[in-house]
């Protein structure tokens, strides 16, 4: 009874009687543009310097394979003009095992495709600790979700800007900036009602720029469940840093940068 | 500048002094005897002389004539007609109380003199419904709403069901002036937008100005929706409330001083939450709005009213969040009669939005909102039976608070921050005429002449060339610019002044008494703006003044119409076009974070919209059938260009069609009386699918599907349609007992049309699959309420 009257009050007042289900809705087609994931790290204490670069392109919303590119020349050049080539091995990624950047120096990306010249530039950005990780089971529509905090503290008196990446069955992105919390221990936040005991999530900690960091806030918007309905803001096209040099016209997706990462393993309570 | 003000007030003056004639006046106040309520829009005729006028906000007439014997006429819907012979020889004054017409207590019959009045009146544009009408129509869970019933005649719509606000022939929910006894609503949903702040008991009368605005009314550039509330019975006691699904209403009126003195109470509340402590359950969502009223005649030529409202909504989950919202608005009113062809209302208003967020699990407690005083005087001044002057002033003066971010405890990470609260002062004098230049034209026009003064203390960033927002042209982005400094500006210093002349204009040509044809034109400023980046408004978003980076939308409409009776007023036909084009709307950059902002101009740009469409309203006014056929046919778009020929603008600086653009609309409203006690009501809405941007093509970024979205709003939702029936039942119409209770039986969307409220573009997390969702809020509802009276 119990159970049924909280049903009842729920479904009254905040579903009101609302349905989800899957429509069949044609859709335009536009034409195929080069999608860039060149996202340059270092992991704290690593010793490994394995680079990759992702070409893909785009596809029909509907299709299920997105084709990688798999014939452009990849290389990333640094302030001193060391040139760091990066070799297809399959389905679009670039390897190069050399490029180790280094803090607060700038790279730049140039990929040929196509005869076009694509080209971008970022600055390395360092993270600080991740210091310790706690669960509390008080999240989400139920009060009664798993969540996990991630606390780190944010390095006083400069703007800093981060990334963590929460691994396990779904992938999720939470992006942060130290606006409210300058100098402070704060925490990156994962809960989601799909958390078991026993999971095991792998967090990885991005130190970002600010312009990467407003590139993701806008991607956040367009993706999943943050869209459609009256209450959300309307949908953009998500451009990045990577500049097509030879067409403006025919620009591509994705966004290079070069992030220092703290990375840990967390397993579930 | 103040040249101009000064050749203003001159005109003013001269206007008084020259259409003075010898003529004696009939004035008086109008009341419902059962309640002594004063009556607003009662007609008053002299048929002999072909002259007649109607009473104000206040009940007040008044009417030139010259020595001699009359029939006066006095007609209002509900009410038996008075026909009365009079004898005028000096300046008279006469009130009346009028009857309630006891065979049609359902105000079905419209009386065809208000009407021919309509006719032969220069306002057009004008959406009215008797409370009583929007009382018996069927809606959602049985909530009788104000708004939503306002939805089903031409020029009005929504951004889909649960959106908040109206939008009125293509403007936005902040450029509608919603105007309680006088005092700016500044949200009028609860529940995000479920249900409108009003309650229904309470008010007496509303009007919607669509266009063809008087000059009394300013600071919004869309719309005018004008509620009166009841005053409270001055006889006796009286109790009414009811008993709905969501909510329960009660309401008490009575005499302070009989015959002199009334107050008035009530209250209304969801109780939805209260099932919810039952279980444990620590979620919880309600709204509750309470509305005062006293009013104290103390004699013939004064009157005191004050009124209240006091609204809230709250929202929690669980400790995570909570949220809260609503409306303030005191209100004090003085009614003078100066003379007896001169009608004064002095207000003095306050009132203020609040905003209050706790989110428990990041930590912080946030705030916002705006306060105003307003201080307003305001003349009805008729000067013979063809002249008929309004005058007056405001003064408001706004705090905004635009947000402040408090920790909750000292364990949180976060720190304090406030945004610096704004300060302005808008200033407004008008002067109209309604002219009855001959037999068949008639006009009314007016200037108003607005101020708008951002004052300090405030310290505001200074950019290079002035310009807060950069354009890249390599990455085709908006920036936001690093300021190069700060000015600071001392307490009530001016920051930035505005001033505009706002033209008003209307004329109507009467072929005969049944057929006329109007236009219209007016020119609207407006200083405030609701910084919003969603399809819908949401209670979270700040009003902001304009200032050094936000320049004054201001309006131009024209608006065109035919207006004609038929069978001597049992159906009638109004059928209006328009344009209207709106400069200095703000538009958002992508990616524009609007909260807690301190520098919005760095994420804003300057565009303008337009709208024009055409209105067609039949109605069938008298019998057991009622009810109307309301078609818009419309567009409504926006254009935020580029600032140099390089710049691409939003969305390529194109046109695009806004949120709540419904190329048709069409509903029908119906209600058949059965018999006394049973009544049957019907509605049927179809309208072109609200604007929705889909994909054209996807991408994979760190292992998410990334939707790739091209022009803005250039797709539709599917077509949305759906039918309400209900059924009032009155057991005790006709019983001499003072006791009196009804029932009302709703079924919303009776044939359960999955509307869309939203597409949904995702992947599929369990398959991988990109699929469409379609979201559906409402499908099949039934409802009962219960009304009672004594």
């Amino acid at each position: 009874m119990k159970t049924l009257l909280k049903i009842f009050s729920l479904f009254l007042i905040f579903i009101v009687a609302s349905c989800e289900d899957v429509v069949d809705i044609p859709l335009d087609e536009s034409e195929a543009r080069l999608v860039v994931e060149a996202s340059i790290l270092y992991y704290k204490g690593s010793e490994n310097n394995i680079q990759q670069i992702r070409l893909t392109e785009t596809a029909a919303f509907y299709d299920e394979e997105i084709p990688p590119v798999e014939n452009a020349t990849v290389k990333i050049i640094s302030e001193e003009g060391i040139e760091y080539n990066f070799i297809h091995t399959s389905e679009g990624y670039y390897i190069n095992e050399d490029l180790k950047p280094n803090l607060g120096e700038s790279y730049e990306l140039e990929i040929v495709y196509n005869d076009e010249v694509y080209t971008a530039t970022e600055t390395m950005m360092s993270v600080t600790d991740i210091d310790f990780i706690e669960q509390t089971e008080t999240g989400g529509f139920s009060g009664e979700e798993i969540e996990v905090k991630v606390f780190y503290t944010d390095p006083v008196d400069e703007p800093n800007y981060y990334l963590f990446i929460f691994r396990n069955d779904k992938i999720s992105l939470e992006i942060y900036e130290d606006k409210f919390t300058d100098g402070n221990q704060i925490f990156g936040y994962y809960s989601n009602e799909d958390i078991t005991p026993g999971d095991i999530i792998d967090i990885e900690m991005y130190g970002i720029s600010k312009s990467y960091y407003e590139y993701l806030f806008i991607l956040r918007a367009q993706i999943g469940e943050n869209s459609g309905g009256p209450f959300e803001t309307q949908p953009a096209t998500v451009k990045g840093n990577v500049i097509n040099q030879t067409n403006k016209e025919n620009y591509p997706f994705g966004y290079f940068h070069l992030s220092e990462v703290d990375t840990t393993t967390y397993i579930v309570e | 500048m103040k040249q101009n003000f000064r050749l203003f007030i001159l005109a003013c003056c001269f206007a008084f002094t020259s259409f003075a004639q010898e003529n004696y006046t009939l004035s008086g106040t109008i009341t419902d005897a059962s309640s002594n309520e004063t009556l607003i829009g009662v007609n008053v005729l002299i048929p002999s002389l072909n002259t007649g006028v109607v009473t104000n906000e206040y009940g007040f007439y008044s009417l030139k004539v010259p020595e001699g014997t009359y029939d006066l006429v006095i007609s209002y819907l509900g009410f038996q007609t008075i026909s009365e012979n009079i004898r005028i020889s000096s300046e008279t004054s006469l009130n009346f109380k009028l009857n309630k017409s006891s065979e049609f207590l359902d105000e079905i019959v419209i009386n065809q003199s208000s009407d021919g009045l309509n006719i032969q009146k220069p306002q057009m544009s004008l959406n009215k419904l008797s409370i009583n009408t929007i009382k018996k129509m069927p809606v959602v869970f049985g909530e009788v709403d104000v708004i939503k019933s306002l939805l089903l005649l031409p020029g009005v719509s929504n951004a889909g069901e649960g959106s908040s606000g109206f939008n009125v022939r293509g403007g936005a929910v902040d450029q509608n002036l919603i105007l309680l006894d006088e005092a700016t609503i500044y949200n009028s949903s609860h529940l995000f937008g479920f249900f409108s702040v009003f309650n229904p008991d309470a008010i007496k009368d509303l009007k919607l100005y669509k266009g063809g605005i008087p000059a009394k009314y300013g600071g919004r550039v869309s719309s005018v929706l004008d509620i009166y509330q009841r005053d409270g019975n001055s006889r006796e006691f009286k109790m009414q409330g009811g008993i709905g699904v969501i909510s329960s209403r009660l309401l008490a009126e009575g005499p302070i001083v009989k015959d002199k003195g009334s107050f008035l109470i009530g209250g209304r509340s969801s109780y939805a939450h209260l099932f919810l402590k039952f279980t444990d359950n620590e979620n919880s969502a309600y709204f509750y709005d309470l509305n005062t009223k006293l009013s104290y005649r103390l004699d013939d030529k004064n009157k005191l009213l004050f009124s209240g409202y006091f609204g809230r909504d709250v929202f929690s989950l669980s400790r995570n969040f909570k949220n809260t919202y609503g409306n303030t608005v005191l209100n004090l009113r003085w009614n003078h009669i100066f003379s007896t062809n001169i009608f004064s209302n002095l207000s003095v208003i306050y009132s203020d939005y609040y905003y209050g967020l706790t989110l428990g699990f990041v930590g912080f407690n946030w705030d916002s909102g705006i306060k105003n005083i307003n201080l307003k005087y305001d003349f009805d001044h008729y000067l013979n039976d063809t002249f008929q002057l309004k005058y007056g002033l405001q003064n408001t003066y706004y705090d905004f608070n635009p947000g402040e971010i408090e920790p909750i405890d000292e364990t949180s990470g976060i720190n304090y921050f406030k945004l610096k609260n704004k300060y302005a002062v808008e200033t407004a004098v008008y002067l109209s005429a309604e002219h009855n230049i001959s037999n068949k034209i008639s006009a009314e026009y007016g200037l108003r002449y607005s101020g708008f003064y951002r004052l300090g203390p405030d310290e505001i960033s200074t950019y290079e060339n002035d310009t807060p927002v950069v354009y890249n042209e390599d990455r085709d982005i908006y920036e936001e610019a690093e300021a190069i400094g700060t000015q600071t500006y001392e307490s009530d210093e001016i920051i930035s002044s505005f001033g505009n002349f706002e033209p008003r204009f209307s004329i109507a040509y009467s072929f005969n008494d049944n057929q006329s044809v109007k236009a219209s034109y007016n020119r609207m400023a407006q200083y405030l703006h609701l910084i919003s980046n969603t399809s819908s408004p949401t209670p979270l978003d700040v009003w902001t003044p304009s200032g050094p980076f936000i320049d004054p939308q201001i309006l131009d409409q024209y608006a065109f119409g035919y207006f004609r009776n038929f069978k001597e007023g049992t159906y009638s036909l109004e059928a209006e076009t328009f344009y209207k084009k709106i400069r200095n709307r703000i538009d958002y950059v992508n990616g524009a974070n609007l909260i807690a902002n301190n520098n919005i101009e760095r994420v804003i740009l300057n565009g303008k919209s337009r709208a024009y469409g055409l209105e067609i309203l039949f109605r069938k006014n008298e019998g057991r059938f009622t009810g109307w056929l309301a078609y818009t046919l419309s567009r409504a778009e926006q254009k935020t260009p580029g600032r140099t020929p390089v710049e691409t603008g939003i969305n390529s600086g194109g046109w695009y069609k806004s949120n709540y653009d419904k190329t048709h609309d069409i509903s029908i409203t119906a209600s058949y009386e059965v018999s006394k006690k049973w009544e049957l009501n019907a509605n049927f809405n179809f309208q072109t699918g609200l604007p929705s941007t889909f994909p054209t093509a996807q991408y994979n970024y760190k292992n998410i599907t990334v939707p790739v979205y091209s022009q803005r709003n250039s797709n539709r939702l599917p077509a949305y349609h759906r039918l309400d029936l209900s059924a009032n039942y009155n057991p005790n119409i006709s019983s001499e007992k003072d006791f009196k209770s009804s029932w009302s039986f709703g079924i919303y969307n009776i044939y359960n049309r999955k509307n869309a409220y939203s597409l949904t573009f995702k992947e599929n997390s369990d398959t991988g699959v990109n699929e469409a969702v379609r979201l559906s809020l409402f499908g099949i509802i039934p409802s009962v309420t219960y009304n009672f009276s004594f």
